[in-house]
């Protein structure tokens, strides 16, 4: 009970800081209308286009990545710029508890993308997006951002000893856009890609919105996608733990 | 003795502005393999919307992400003058002036020039679009001048880099607005008219164009006006740039203001 | 039982050294410290900068782990109950980061309140209480980016105090505040002690450690080299005397024939514009005067005085004599 007060707590302290950040709050927003305005005039110009819906919501959903994905791998960074990372540490709580939070919250800013890149959509292009089920819509929602928020922990606690972890961050933009079905069916990529799309919980998360919107199961796939979400918290709380013992012996995570 | 100064820096600043992002743990993924990345992502885009071939998207993408050394290592490097205290120097010298601000943009699009083409040869050899020797040969050129426009637009952004603080967040919407104006993923004539004329007005536009054609077989001489247009454009965003820089410069010297580190 | 042991601690890093070829090296930071702290003491570890005073506390309060020796807080081994340790303890340490500069102080607390597991209800009451012991009550919605030294290190007191742990660890506490704040800072350490706290603190001014410390340990180079109440280590060079004589331009060579002289138990020397400071601590039962001038034969020599000798001059006289 503690833990989940913390928790909501600490995820929104977070989201408060970060949304005062002209870098991870504004540009996140901003950098993946671009992206969107352009792939929205190549559907319009294509010949396999048809309603532009899934277009918009691809589209809306590349951003919460893109407010993830520099803010989230440099994450512990920040903290020790800050100074807080070694009191983080040294406080009772497990460092997982401390960090989930943090990665959530950023994709949580990844909400003002959808709504913005949704309004674009709509006022610019005229494009509409039904909600045919609203529950299984929001629960694919909550369900993407919690996944990538979640993905976004694996990162943060597999570079927190690079101290470039935002250029890796940054590099993982496009692939996961790409890989995760977001604009581009993942029928279309090649073979040996498709597995690792299965394995990305925002691919799952997808599906259950686009069904959500558009009519479909989706039950199945928002589960999937909160179960791969769970996995990756698991596998970066094992991670954190090993690594911070291990920082504690030879004095190597230099927490400040 | 500043003379000398300036020679020394600069060549530091120069090499910085060559390997800038000087870690390869940022190089690599930043001008390496995100180019490469883009390149893939519009390209599949194109593949699913049934627009255009690959060859379109590996060429503009290509040159478009060319902008982001030509925007950001031009920022650093007028930045890090600024820093050294090279920067009044360069700006009042009487004679050289020219010569020099050449020197330290030929390192940022000498970068632009191996993001572009590098990028270029990879994504084709990904998505299987080939160009032939002589098609390279003539693509050279254009490429050379298309980034040396981009540094003019570089310079611009440097300039207003000395003014504001979140110089990153600028560099960002340029790079935004040449993806979606230049014609890298949609040809200019399919946007709406006005867009039409913003992408005509900035670099890289024509560039791309000419790269496009050289590519299909145009001889250098079909694309010349392209090509002229281009350098043209660069020279222009060059000159208001270098003005701008001077301005503030001198300004912020005259009003003793922050020496922004 | 005290409160804090620390039996033979030892840290070493490794390291590497040499630019081109990189070698491996070994650094002794801590080389077998043994200190215990009694209930409601006032502790200070007092030493010059490297000399490894951070990285025993950084043992103490867990964060790292000993390469050798032992230690217990309250009786708790610090490897094995890391975490029990943790939230009996409170850590401090001075300099402008370690906050949430663009919270308001009272998120920050909040923060780490649930961080301490502090609960709901009790929370809004301890923080209120924690903010009116650092004098910070009414400036706490403000946010912290706009707070002098002297505040954000009240506020960091705050925070380590926000779960009423037992034991306080305070590293270099009013480093770069201004004298009135420092002053401050003291008068809210002593407080700490009132309340019943064990207080362990570090620093490299005397004048704090001999104001506030019930008991001291003087570091150098990871070893303890005199330990006891201020009172006692400036009886162990109160027999001997001080000598301050103003020199210009004396050298090297001058001031290791100096420390050598029979009798000289240390010779410092303090950088003043043109001219420099030679403080000699010699034994009492001599005047040293004339030997002394007899050896700066040849320089210019300004004033010379001699005067009791203080709490810095044990410290001088310790930390040169473990070198």
């Amino acid at each position: 009970m503690r833990t989940l007060r913390l928790l909501a707590f600490s995820w929104l302290l977070h989201f408060k800081m970060l949304s005062q950040s002209a870098f991870d709050g504004f540009l996140a927003i901003l950098w993946p209308l671009f992206f969107a305005t352009v792939a929205f005039f190549m559907f319009r110009h294509g010949h396999r286009s048809g309603a532009l819906g899934p277009v918009a919501l691809g589209a809306a959903v590349m951003g919460v990545w893109t407010a993830t994905s520099v803010s989230a791998s440099s994450a512990l960074q920040r903290e020790r710029r800050m100074g807080t990372l070694e009191l983080l540490v040294a406080s009772p709580t497990n460092l997982a508890f401390v960090l989930l939070p943090v990665t959530l919250a950023t994709s949580t800013i990844g909400l003002y993308c959808i709504v913005a890149t949704l309004i674009w959509a709509r006022v610019l292009f005229g494009i509409h997006v039904p909600v045919e089920h609203p529950l299984p819509f929001a629960l694919g929602i909550l369900g993407i951002v919690v996944t990538i928020g979640s993905l976004g922990f694996l990162m943060a606690v597999a570079f927190v000893r690079s101290r470039r972890a935002w250029a890796i961050g940054a590099l993982t933009e496009y692939p996961i856009w790409l890989v995760c079905g977001f604009l581009v069916p993942i029928s279309l990529l090649p073979g040996w890609v498709r597995p690792i799309s299965w394995a990305l919980g925002p691919t799952w998360g997808m599906r259950a919105i686009h069904a959500g919107a558009f009519g479909g199961p989706a039950w199945a796939d928002a589960g999937v996608c909160f179960a791969l979400a769970l996995c990756y918290v698991a596998a970066g709380a094992l991670l954190l733990g090993r690594m911070v013992d291990g920082a504690r012996r030879a004095a190597t995570l230099s927490l400040t | 003795m500043k003379g000398l100064r300036v020679f020394f820096v600069g060549g530091y600043i120069s090499y910085r502005a060559l390997f800038g992002f000087l870690s390869p743990w940022v190089f690599v993924p930043t001008l390496v393999l995100t180019p490469i990345f883009q390149i893939l992502l519009f390209a599949y885009i194109g593949r699913a919307a049934g627009a255009r071939s690959d060859e379109f998207y590996v060429i503009g993408n290509a040159m478009q992400y060319a902008s982001v050394p030509c925007l950001f290592a031009m920022t650093q490097t007028i930045a890090d003058e600024r820093f050294w205290q090279t920067l009044g120097p360069i700006l009042i010298s009487p004679a050289g002036r020219l010569p020099m601000f050449l020197g330290r943009a030929l390192p940022v699009i000498a970068n632009g020039l191996f993001v572009a083409a590098f990028s270029l040869f990879a994504g084709g050899l990904l998505l299987g679009v080939h160009l032939s020797g002589a098609e390279w040969l003539r693509l050279a050129p254009v490429l050379l001048v298309a980034t040396f426009s981009c540094t003019g637009l570089g310079l611009i952004n440097a300039a207003l880099g000395l003014r504001i603080r979140e110089t990153a967040v600028l560099s960002n919407v340029f790079v935004g607005i040449l993806l979606v104006f230049c014609g890298a993923n949609i040809a200019v004539d399919s946007l709406p008219a006005w867009m039409g004329h913003v992408g005509r007005a900035l670099p890289l536009t024509h560039g791309i164009e000419a790269a496009r054609d050289v590519a299909r077989g145009a001889s250098l001489h079909a694309v010349r006006g392209l090509v002229a247009t281009e350098a043209l454009i660069g020279i222009l965003y060059g000159v208001v740039g270098f003005g701008l820089i001077r301005w503030f410069e001198l300004q912020s010297r005259r009003l003793a203001t922050l020496e922004r580190v | 039982m005290p409160v804090i042991e620390a039996i033979e601690l030892r840290r070493t890093y490794r390291t590497t050294t040499g630019v081109i070829r990189r070698r491996p090296l070994e650094v002794e930071a801590v080389r077998g410290i043994s200190f215990a702290v009694e209930q409601g003491e006032l502790f200070g570890l007092l030493g010059p900068n490297g000399a490894g005073k951070t990285t025993t506390i950084k043992m103490l309060i867990t964060l790292l782990l000993p390469t050798g020796g032992e230690a217990r807080v309250l009786g708790l081994d610090v490897v094995d109950r890391a975490r029990e340790v943790r939230k009996r303890i409170g850590y401090v340490f001075g300099g402008d980061r370690g906050l949430y500069e663009r919270l308001s102080a009272r998120d920050n607390l909040r923060y780490f309140a649930e961080l301490y597991g502090v609960s709901g209800k009790a929370q809004r009451t301890r923080i209120d209480e924690v903010l009116e012991l650092v004098g910070l009550k009414g400036r706490e919605q403000e946010r912290v980016e706009g707070y002098s030294r002297g505040m954000r290190q009240r506020l960091h007191i705050a925070r380590g105090i926000l779960h009423d742990p037992e034991v306080v660890f305070l590293d270099e506490p009013t480093i770069g505040v201004d004298p009135v704040g420092a002053r401050e800072l003291r008068q809210t350490i002593s407080d700490l002690i009132a309340a019943g706290k064990t207080v362990l603190l570090t620093t490299h001014y005397m004048f704090e450690a001999d104001a506030l410390c019930d008991r001291i340990a003087v570091i150098a180079k990871g070893q303890i080299v005199g330990e006891g109440t201020p009172a006692a280590l400036k009886a162990g060079v109160a027999e001997g005397r001080v000598t301050e004589i103003e020199v210009f331009g004396v050298d090297e060579g001058t001031l290791s024939r100096l420390r050598v002289l029979d009798g000289v138990t240390a010779v410092t020397v303090e950088e003043r514009d043109q001219k420099q400071l030679l403080v000699v601590q010699s034994d009492a039962d001599r005047e040293p005067t004339a030997v002394l001038l007899a050896q700066l034969d040849g320089f210019e020599v300004g004033r010379v005085s001699s005067r009791e000798p203080t709490l810095e001059d044990a410290y001088v006289a310790l930390v040169g004599a473990g070198e």
